[in-house]
């Protein structure tokens, strides 16, 4: 997990600077927040749309003079807000949001899947569907290179509960695989 | 159980304090149980990460594959509207006339009915004005012959294997007297 959240060495404008910033940071995390918010349970689309929002949230932030500090952190809470906003418009559609995509990809072979054998894919994708709901949006956020301090914020949780929400996922996740 | 067990996960993650760090690393180095513990919890992080890359392939696969016919005949239609409009307006002088609406609706198939005036054999009712209906040729509208085909293969618009073999789209045009486009509308 890198810490590197993009701050600036020349003093430039402040206007420039944070559109710079936004620029650097957009490079930085637009994947990792589309493939946080498509494994959240939304489409492609939806999830692209989201990132596009936050991010022009994250600039106008900048330009009123929000706090710099934790923008990884803060442009992964937006998200994660507008896709639960999303979510609780279309409570039906996303209800089971990671299930129904893991049976999805159960069926499609794909590169990832040659890596693991098909079996242990399987276990996996099982462990998965078993884990709660903070647990499994704890461990997503983990993958998407957050500090346990910023899935904190992130999830309002206390970083002491994300850290045995973690250990308590994974400690499931390899129990079930056997790995 | 060890004790360091409860927080093997989070000094994989670089979570704990450098003093407990270095608790844990000393009673690693003897627990052979806790070794094998923390090749498990990374193999399982890394299957789950691998788990949310392969979702994230695979749904990035399905929106392009969905938008695949879209965007083909979005420019299918640009194509033939942009070359129907541009040959009219070089067929046509700029000195001529400007031609009517009624001259140029000789496209249509459904002629417009032409109110037929009746002998007044009863008192004439006297009725409150209302619009003149809307020219029927412009919903009803059918084409009667092509003026202009123009033929696109799919290869060159549709990705391999997009489109059906055999599949035709048909786009049909009516020009208005200036010669933009009024009416487009595709069939198979």
């Amino acid at each position: 997990m890198s810490d590197d959240s993009v701050p600036l060495a020349l003093p430039l404008p402040r206007w420039l600077a944070g559109s710079l910033e936004v620029t650097a940071l957009y490079r930085e995390l637009r994947k990792p927040l589309l493939r946080y918010l498509v494994c959240l349970g939304l489409s492609g689309d939806e999830a692209q749309d989201i990132v596009q929002d936050a991010f022009l949230g994250l600039q106008r932030h900048l330009k009123t003079g929000g706090a710099e500090d934790n923008i990884r952190g803060w442009l992964f809470r937006v998200a994660h807000n507008l896709a639960r906003n999303r979510q609780a418009s279309y409570h039906r559609r996303f209800a089971e949001p990671l299930d129904a995509e893991l049976e999805i990809l159960a069926q499609q072979a794909t590169p990832e899947q040659a890596v693991l054998e098909k079996e242990k894919f399987q276990r996996l994708l099982s462990a998965i569907r078993g884990l709660a709901g903070s647990e499994r949006e704890c461990l997503l956020l983990r993958a998407g290179g957050l500090r346990y301090r910023e899935i904190a914020d992130v999830l309002g949780m206390a970083t002491s509960t994300v850290a045995d929400t973690v250990e308590r996922a994974v400690r499931k996740l390899a129990e079930k695989c056997n790995v | 159980m060890c004790d360091a067990q409860l927080k093997l996960v989070a000094w994989l993650d670089g979570e704990v304090p450098t003093d407990e760090a270095a608790a844990i690393e000393a009673h690693l180095r003897e627990c052979e149980t806790c070794q094998a513990r923390i090749v498990a919890y990374k193999n399982a992080s890394e299957g789950f990460n691998l788990c949310c890359d392969a979702l994230f392939i695979t749904k990035a696969k399905a929106k392009t594959l969905r938008w695949v016919p879209a965007i083909p005949v979005a420019a299918a239609a640009v194509l033939i509207l942009s070359f129907v409009v541009f040959s009219r307006r070089l067929a046509a002088p700029p000195s001529l006339p400007e031609v009517s609406p009624v001259a140029v609706s000789t496209l249509s198939t459904v002629p417009t009915p032409v109110p037929v005036p009746s002998p007044a054999l009863h008192k004439p009712v006297h009725r409150k004005p209302s619009r003149p209906p809307a020219p029927q040729s412009v919903q009803r509208w059918q084409p009667a012959e092509r003026a202009v085909e123009i033929a696109i293969p799919a290869e060159s618009i549709f990705a391999p294997g997009a489109m059906p073999e055999g599949m035709r789209i048909i786009g049909e045009l009516r020009i208005g007297p200036d010669g933009s486009v009024r009416q487009v509308r595709f069939r198979q």
